[in-house]
């Protein structure tokens, strides 16, 4: 029999006091504002505290789902939410397993290389948009006059929608491939070395070795990357708000949210904040997120037992 | 024993940590605003006022500057400005005066107050900051009586009280142009539609782009087209109530005019590029002396000339209409104004701030650094652009933006912008673009009715 690890008596609690402090910042950072949210989004909240708020039961919800244009505008910028997670689920995903393998190997340099592809990790969505509006400057910039030497030009992120669009999938990428290549990495290192050389003793291919060794036991990281990009790529808003702006065409559910919850949406700089809408607009977001992550872990966690056993 | 202080530790610890994070922010002491003032001890105690306003690099130089005054004035008040970008000068403004982070505000104009004919609209952002009681109510501060009362009245008045004083009007419906590049190609300063159009193809013959304007940031594109849609409708606050009642369509033949200037506008106006351009980098591209002209704001002058001092430029109100009679109107708005938090601490010494900024003198400063159009009386407009926009000034009106309120439902496409037309947003036909337009206003009448 396993003896109970903190003692006997008092010390029965200690597992409980230790607990305490993640719980009560869970509630305060996640759980509580989450709730509020809820409790928002039947209302007419302005995010004025002190400012008279109704409780107008579904209406938001009505709104968003079904009051003239505006309405079919957010079932568009719901559909390209789901095309940026595809996108940048699938392109992050192949991009950080290819990284994570090349850094793998015992080759020179390859200390600096990870440290390289990771350092976007690190900046702000604001350095991060800041540096990409320089590098695609479409006057003379970097990019441009690459283009130019090839006969192309673009206008980046001020040309149509869809071009808007593509390389805020581009820089999305680029600002989170360190986090999904360091998963791998970890993933890719807890292999045991032994594997690969009985593979190689049996004569297996390099594809071989991949398909039967690295990948099967890269499970544990391929569902938590995988997990990892579709809901921080269904949440996306910054990268939106810092490179396009509120534009026809390029928005997403999660910066909608942020647009009608700070004003951003008419054109005027006096218009309303209509922050009890937003969280209605997030609460939709909230369940997108919550069905697909929820079908994206029962399948992964499917895959791992028959794989993992 | 060692598990008993095991256990001990740790239940100090969370119990520490629990109440740490219990504890509100540590309270400052009271400085010296509201009923301390007048006591030497806190006349004396040192204040960081704070004080927040919108991008506008001649405005921000100059109000650097004034800091400095002020606090050699007053050693005691230390100014701490925070600069936001001019979009997120709301959100920021709400966030800062709802967390009492900020003593006095830079804001726009108050003029689009819900009218009776909208129907289930929300009001704007700076009512419900007045309704909810967080800005101050400046009706009886002497300085108030610097301003004109047209002024008060139109952009810092609410049910009867002042809780703004406005520090100028901005014409956003002209166009720079270059002075030498007019007069290298033989151009005439274009008066009509049809002059500027021929303008255009001159510079374009010589490879001259006709028109810079900073189309990245979306709005530069939508101001720089104001003279299209003013030409045609000068009256708009009829037009607001015309498009809200259903007298006015975006898709009638009178507006369907404006979409065919607004795509040559779009089209073959604007310089390649423009749409990667940002707002504060477009006047030092046109002030570079590359292209013809710049459609844009007053407040833009400062930059051009600080760009390069010696060039050259003169400013037009943009010729939207056939007829010379109907381009002599500027439309603009009511630009910043200060407001002071009511729940300020500081508030004595954000008084102090704004009666100092209100003296005549440095008001006339102020002026002359930002080019606003002065709503004190006593102040002129001395700069090249108050030169300009003087034959100009008894047409000034306020434009549409500043009155419109969208209705609940309206579609993403309900505003009169020559944005909406390629390379900067999708439309390419003048006639699809104006029923899509008015298709998407209508969506959200008829969605009120």
């Amino acid at each position: 029999m396993i003896g109970y690890h903190f003692g006997r008596g008092r010390a029965r609690l200690t597992p409980y006091l230790l607990l305490i402090p993640g719980i009560f910042l869970y509630i305060l950072i996640a759980l509580g504002p989450s709730l509020a949210t809820t409790v928002f989004s039947f209302t007419d909240a302005t995010g004025i505290r002190g400012a008279p708020m109704h409780w107008i039961g579904f209406d938001n919800y009505r709104e968003f789902l079904f009051l003239g244009q505006a309405s079919r505008d957010n079932y568009a910028a719901l559909w390209r939410t789901l095309v940026f997670c595809f996108f940048v689920t699938t392109i992050q995903f192949g991009l950080g397993l290819l990284v994570a393998m090349l850094v793998n190997q015992r080759l020179k340099g390859t200390n600096f290389f990870r440290t390289l592809y990771f350092m976007p990790v690190i900046l702000g969505a604001v350095i991060q948009g800041l540096i990409w509006s320089l590098f695609l400057y479409p006057l003379g910039g970097p990019m441009a006059r690459l283009l130019e030497f090839f006969g192309a030009r673009s206008e980046f992120f001020g040309g149509q929608p869809t071009e808007a669009f593509a390389w805020v999938i581009v820089v999305q990428i680029w600002a989170n491939l360190g986090t999904t290549m360091i998963i791998f990495l970890a993933g890719l290192q807890t292999i045991p070395e032994e594997l690969y050389e009985a593979a190689q003793i049996d004569g297996a291919s390099s594809w071989q070795v991949f398909k039967n060794v690295t990948w099967p036991l890269l499970t544990p990281s391929v569902n938590t990357n995988l997990l990892l990009n579709i809901i921080g790529s269904l949440q996306a808003w910054q990268l939106f708000l810092v490179l396009i702006g509120y534009r026809n065409g390029t928005q997403v559910l999660g910066y909608l949210v942020y647009a009608q919850g700070f004003g951003q949406t008419s054109g005027s700089v006096t218009s309303a904040f209509r922050q009890g809408y937003a969280a209605a607009a997030s609460i939709v977001l909230f369940l997108l997120v919550l069905v697909l992550g929820t079908v994206t872990q029962t399948i992964l966690n499917r895959r791992e037992k028959r794989i993992m056993g | 024993m060692r598990k008993i202080s095991l256990t001990i530790v740790l239940s100090m610890l969370v119990l520490s940590l629990v109440l740490s994070a219990c504890a509100g922010p540590a309270t400052p002491a009271p400085s010296s605003g509201g009923e301390t003032s007048g006591q030497p001890a806190a006349a004396e105690q040192n204040i960081t006022l704070k004080v927040l306003v919108h991008q506008n690099p001649p405005m921000v130089e100059f109000m650097e500057a004034f800091n400095q005054k002020f606090t050699e004035k007053y050693p005691n008040i230390k100014v701490d400005m925070a600069v936001v970008n001019a979009n997120d000068l709301s959100t920021v403004t709400q966030t800062r005066l709802t967390a009492n982070d900020v003593d006095v505000v830079d804001m726009f104009g108050f003029a689009n107050a819900a009218q009776p004919y909208m129907k289930n609209v929300d009001p704007p952002n700076w009512q419900t900051l007045i309704e909810a009681g967080y800005l101050l109510d400046i009706t009886d501060q002497p300085f108030v009586k610097n301003y004109d009362e047209a002024t008060i009245k139109d952009a810092g008045t609410y049910n009867g009280k002042v809780y703004q004083v406005n520090l100028g009007r901005v014409s956003y419906s002209g166009i720079y142009y270059n002075k030498d590049l007019f007069e290298a190609n033989n151009v005439k300063v274009p008066t009509t539609w049809p002059e500027l159009v021929a303008a255009c193809e001159t510079f374009a013959a010589a490879d001259i782009p006709c028109m810079t304007a900073g189309g990245k940031d979306g709005w530069p594109i939508f101001v720089g087209a104001y003279g299209l849609t003013g030409s045609i409708y000068p009256d708009q606050l009829a037009l607001v109530e015309g498009l809200w009642t259903g007298t006015i369509k975006w898709n009638d033949a009178k507006s369907l005019e404006m979409w065919e200037k607004m795509k040559i506008y779009a089209q073959n106006m604007m310089e390649a590029g423009a749409s990667g351009i940002a707002g504060d980098a477009a006047p030092g591209r046109f002030a570079s002396g590359a292209v013809a002209m710049f459609p844009g704001g007053t407040w833009y002058a400062s930059a051009i000339e600080d760009a390069q001092p010696a060039f050259q430029w003169g400013y037009i109100p943009f010729p939207g209409s056939d007829n010379p009679e109907d381009n002599k109107y500027l439309f603009g708005k009511y630009d910043q104004g200060w407001v002071i938090a009511a729940k300020s601490p500081n508030k004595d010494a954000a008084l102090k701030y704004v009666a100092e900024f209100s003296e005549p003198a440095n008001y006339q400063e102020f002026v002359n650094a930002v080019g606003f159009i002065p709503t004190q009386p006593g102040a002129t407009l001395d700069t090249q652009i108050g030169k300009e926009v003087a034959p100009y000034l008894a047409n000034f009106r306020v434009g549409l933006e500043q009155y419109w309120v969208a209705p609940k439902g309206a579609g993403q496409y309900a505003n009169p912008w020559a944005s909406y037309f390629k390379p900067f947003g999708t439309f390419d036909d003048p006639k699809e673009l104006a029923d899509k337009v008015q298709a998407d206003l209508q969506s959200g009448l008829d969605a009120n009715k």
